[in-house]
């Protein structure tokens, strides 16, 4: 310890010491004169300080300061140069920062919330099936017995009507205990007190979120106790949740806040707190007692799980057991996810790599000016060591600058990203130290990247530059080549989408869901109001036909697959009349009839991909393929293709059977119009509103959610062109440097050789040879590449192949010829020199 | 000369009293009958060295020839690792002699 103090006082000190030095080393040359010793017996005087002084080791940060500032000089003594690479390279570190900045958000960084480290959001797993959420009296159970949980907190959505409005607000249903547990307690007028609003007999309340009293209330303090109706309910306004504050991090922040005991009280009939089937949809939280694991957590869980299975056998599957992930979080990443963030992860790192093999080629360019200097220091002794250093931390400056332009320009993309999204108010883009740290760091390799090469090639004895050339060459164009070719691919499946038939009418159906089930509504009762609600709406004017189906087209919602299969089968409960109502065509047998029970009608792709050039019709089909004991269902009819669960499906392998009681409470109602099918959305809300007025059914178009769906891949496949773009314009430039800089050195042996006659096109022909083999390698790698990555896209490249040749020939041929003219236009300008001036120039 | 025995005999002129650093050239060339001759490429990293292990401390004072010189002072901890590397040294030696008597 002592020693590092002495050194470091040293280093505060070190030009009081060095001038004590130097005097005390010239009183022992004044001493040994007067010994008589001679002149020349006395070494370099400067060398033998420097030596001593070197002992107290703090020579590299003086040098460093050196390098500094002479880097700084240099710089600045090229402004154009210098702003030109920051700008380069700021687009490729910025991109990244970018990327960086939106996983920080959604990942890294905990929710504004008290202690968000010991939260855990639990959810149902068992082999081969998953919940994420919990049914309501599970959740009870597991809140009075679990040891290891401090505290249990329970979350479930649900739209209401205000007032008379006609559009849907969200409102969430919380147990009173989240604000007191997350430490948000600093709203206008209180939040829910577990002590008041939890009692069979409390008064029904609510607590409005900050941004909708914003905009809703005008900020208007007076709105507390103010009585709002939601579904035509009374109840009394109590807060307004903070600002800032997150909840638990679920998407869409809500309009309302309301206790999870009263969400019977609005949604009239519901039996989320009683039912304990999978229809609950409650989402469970926990925080966990100080000290505990989550892991142990889990084992008691698993216990407890056990032990509600006797109690209540229907409410637990076999093998069941709550797993947790970090509570404290907006997102966890799930395997699922992982794919998709290596390719975004990989897409953004092959602009860096664009950016910097750029920069690396303008800083040789540049370096043929400066090897004048490089080679006035190497005569002045300087050595190959310490002037690759000086270079490197020239590098090193433009990096810093570019990486601190690069935040800048990461916090601008997401606060843009944030205002598209409709973000709430709590998620700041604001880069925090990880993000600083991050944009260092990559800053730091990007300079070394860039940095290094140009470095030793400068320095090196021998200097033909074609090496390192053509590795930047081939660098820049692989990865420009590899950016081109998914921006490709996105374009083609966002074309494919668009274009393609989707199997039905979208244009003229409305999509009615009454949400039965959420209304505690039996499988009588259902019948009973979808027939009252069918008879009602087919005597509208306009409205030609109307079908039921328990997969709302589109809908995202109610979703029921049949495992087992190599690819998924989406099973939908229907009525007659469902297929003409859609449009869908039928090709072959006969519609579902009333009766049925395993006569089922599948689509043409299911019944290509099961008994390939066979006619399915009287086929048996079971339903899990691995039982040779399970239930067989038997095809009565095959429908044309019709991708009803989303336009990301590659196939549409549909599955239709007759509604059953246990789906009869989930139908939606199509109505399909003969006109715009907007011009009836009042009347149809009224009329199936009007026959139960606890219902308050959502009525859309289902063109809104076809365009939704095709909005998606439009911004990804937007997004993937202008990296795209932005790469190849990178890599033009660049490649324009590299050809002109390459011209520039054989300016002379060209002049000579026109001089003695050869022609221009073999004289163009031998100056680029130099760059096919680089070019051709860059195209076919980064080909190779663009195949691997594009594995990765699977997921939304619907429609196209992954090696769809549409995309890789027409990015290679693009590229193709952006290169050749970013070799012609230098290449050219070398021609046109009068080669006797040249000559006669030296 | 190894710089490590440089240390050790700095540290033992310096064991009598304080001195400035030609005075220590001199008195090892004098103590070792002129064989030993300490030049200052050697003897002034070899100080700097000593002062950062804290094993002396340097003092202004004036020279006999009447001029501002540093003066080097033993410390405590600069006494101990003499004695340590005096009885380092004496073990070494008596090793490698027993070594040459008998072989």
């Amino acid at each position: 310890m002592g020693e590092l103090w002495r050194r470091l006082w040293y280093l505060l000190h070190r030009k009081q010491m060095q001038r004590e030095l130097q005097e005390e080393m010239a009183f022992h040359r004044e001493m040994l004169e007067r010994g008589g010793t001679p002149r020349k017996h006395f070494g370099n005087e400067t060398l033998l300080q420097e030596r001593a002084h070197e002992t107290w080791g703090w020579t590299w940060i003086e040098r460093l300061a050196q390098d500094l500032r002479y880097g700084m000089r240099t710089l600045l003594r090229s402004p154009a140069f210098s702003i030109a690479a920051v700008l380069v390279l700021a687009v490729g570190i910025g991109v990244n920062v970018a990327a960086f900045g939106l996983f920080n958000m959604f990942v890294l960084k905990p929710l504004p919330v008290r202690d968000p480290d010991t939260l855990v959001r639990l959810q149902r797993s068992a082999p081969g099936t998953f919940a994420s959420s919990v049914p309501y009296p599970s959740i009870a159970f597991y809140r009075d017995h679990a040891k290891t949980l401090h505290a249990v907190v329970a979350s479930t959505d649900r739209d209401v009507i205000l007032e008379r409005e006609n559009v849907p607000a969200r409102a969430r249903f919380v147990t009173t205990n989240l604000f007191h547990e997350l430490g948000a307690e600093t709203g206008l007028g209180r939040v829910f007190d577990p002590g008041l609003d939890d009692r069979k007999d409390a008064p029904p309340v609510v607590m409005l979120s900050h941004t909708f009293w914003e905009q809703h209330y005008d900020s208007s303090p007076a709105v507390v106790g103010r009585v709002v109706h939601l579904n035509h309910k009374p109840a009394t306004v109590v807060g307004v949740a903070p600002r800032n504050f997150s909840g638990l991090g679920l998407p869409h922040e809500p309009a309302f806040w309301a206790p999870l005991a009263q969400q019977p009280y609005f949604v009239e009939g519901s039996t989320v707190l009683t039912d304990t089937s999978l229809d609950g949809m409650v989402d469970m939280w926990a925080r966990l007692e100080k000290g505990v694991s989550p892991k142990a957590a889990e084992q008691e869980l698993l216990a407890l799980t056990d032990e509600l299975r006797r109690q209540s056998p229907k409410s637990v599957w076999d093998n069941e057991r709550l797993v947790s992930e970090p509570g404290g979080y907006l997102q966890a990443v799930r395997k699922d996810d992982v794919p998709m963030i290596m390719l975004v992860g990989t897409l953004v790192l092959l602009i860096l790599t664009v950016a910097c093999s750029n920069l690396g080629g303008l800083m040789l360019a540049r370096g043929v000016t400066r090897s004048h200097e490089i080679s006035i220091r190497f005569a002045l002794g300087a050595s190959r060591q310490r002037i690759v250093r000086q270079l490197l931390t020239e590098s090193l400056l433009l990096a810093a600058m570019a990486a601190m332009a690069g935040v800048g320009m990461g916090y601008l993309c997401l606060r843009v990203f944030l205002s598209r999204v409709n973000a709430p108010p709590w998620l700041n883009p604001a880069p925090d130290w990880r993000v600083v740290l991050f944009a260092g760091a990559i800053g730091l390799v990007a300079s070394l990247v860039f940095g290094l090469a140009p470095a030793l090639q400068l320095t090196a004895k021998r200097r033909s530059g074609t090496r390192s050339r053509q590795v930047l060459v081939t660098a820049q164009i692989a990865a420009s080549c590899v950016l081109l070719i998914v921006a490709g691919l996105l374009v083609r499946a966002l074309h494919f989408a668009v274009s393609s038939d989707a199997g039905y009418d979208h244009e003229h159906i409305l999509v009615v869901d009454p949400d039965l089930a959420a209304h505690g509504y039996s499988a009588t009762t259902a019948r009973s109001y979808l027939d009252t609600a069918q008879a009602r709406l087919r005597q509208l004017p306009g409205v030609t036909s109307v079908g039921l189906t328990s997969m709302a087209p589109l809908g995202h919602k109610n979703v029921t697959s049949l495992g087992g299969y190599p690819f998924g089968i989406f099973v939908s409960h229907v009525e007659p009349g469902f297929f003409s109502t859609m449009g869908i065509a039928r090709l072959s047998g006969r519609d579902v009839q009333r009766g049925d029970t395993h006569e089922v009608v599948v689509s043409e792709s299911l019944a290509r991909r099961i008994w390939p050039g066979e006619s399915p019709l009287g086929k048996q089909f079971p339903l899990d393929p691995s039982n040779a004991l399970s239930e067989k269902l038997s095809v009565v009819g095959v429908v044309a293709n019709a991708r009803t669960m989303s336009m990301h499906d590659p196939d549409a392998t549909e599955l239709y059977q007759m509604s059953d009681d246990a789906s009869l409470p989930h139908m939606v109602l199509l109505v399909r119009t003969q006109g715009k099918p907007e011009d009836l959305a009042t009347a149809v809300r009224t009329i199936t509103s009007g026959i139960d007025t606890g219902l308050f059914p959502t009525v859309r178009r289902l063109s809104e959610s076809f365009q939704d769906e095709v909005g998606t891949v439009e911004k990804g496949a937007m997004i993937a062109s202008l990296m795209g773009a932005s790469a190849v314009l990178l890599a033009a430039v660049g490649l324009l440097g590299l050809v002109a800089y390459a011209v520039s050195q054989k300016t002379r042996e060209i002049a000579i050789r026109l001089a003695l006659g050869a022609k221009k096109t073999h004289v163009i022909t031998a100056m680029l040879r130099q760059f096919v083999g680089p070019v051709a390698a860059g195209l076919i790698g980064g080909a190779g590449l663009a195949a691997a990555a594009s594995q990765l896209l699977r997921r939304i490249l619907y429609g196209v192949s992954g090696l769809d040749p549409a995309a890789y020939f027409g990015a290679i041929g693009l590229l193709t010829i952006i290169i050749v003219f970013a070799a012609w236009v230098p290449a050219r300008k070398a021609l046109a020199v009068d080669a006797m001036r040249v000559l006669r120039h030296e | 000369m190894p710089s490590g025995a440089l240390a050790m005999l700095v540290l033992r002129v310096l064991r009598a009293g304080p001195l400035h650093g030609y005075a220590i050239a001199q008195r090892i060339h004098v103590l070792s009958n002129e064989v030993l001759e300490v030049e200052e490429g050697s003897l002034y990293p070899a100080l700097q060295k000593i002062l950062l292990k804290g094993w002396v401390s340097a003092e202004w004072g004036i020279s006999e020839t009447n001029r501002k010189v540093r003066f080097y002072k033993l410390t405590a901890a600069g006494r101990k690792q003499l004695e340590a590397e005096l009885r380092d040294y004496d073990r070494v030696t008596e090793a490698i002699k027993a070594i040459l008597r008998t072989a």
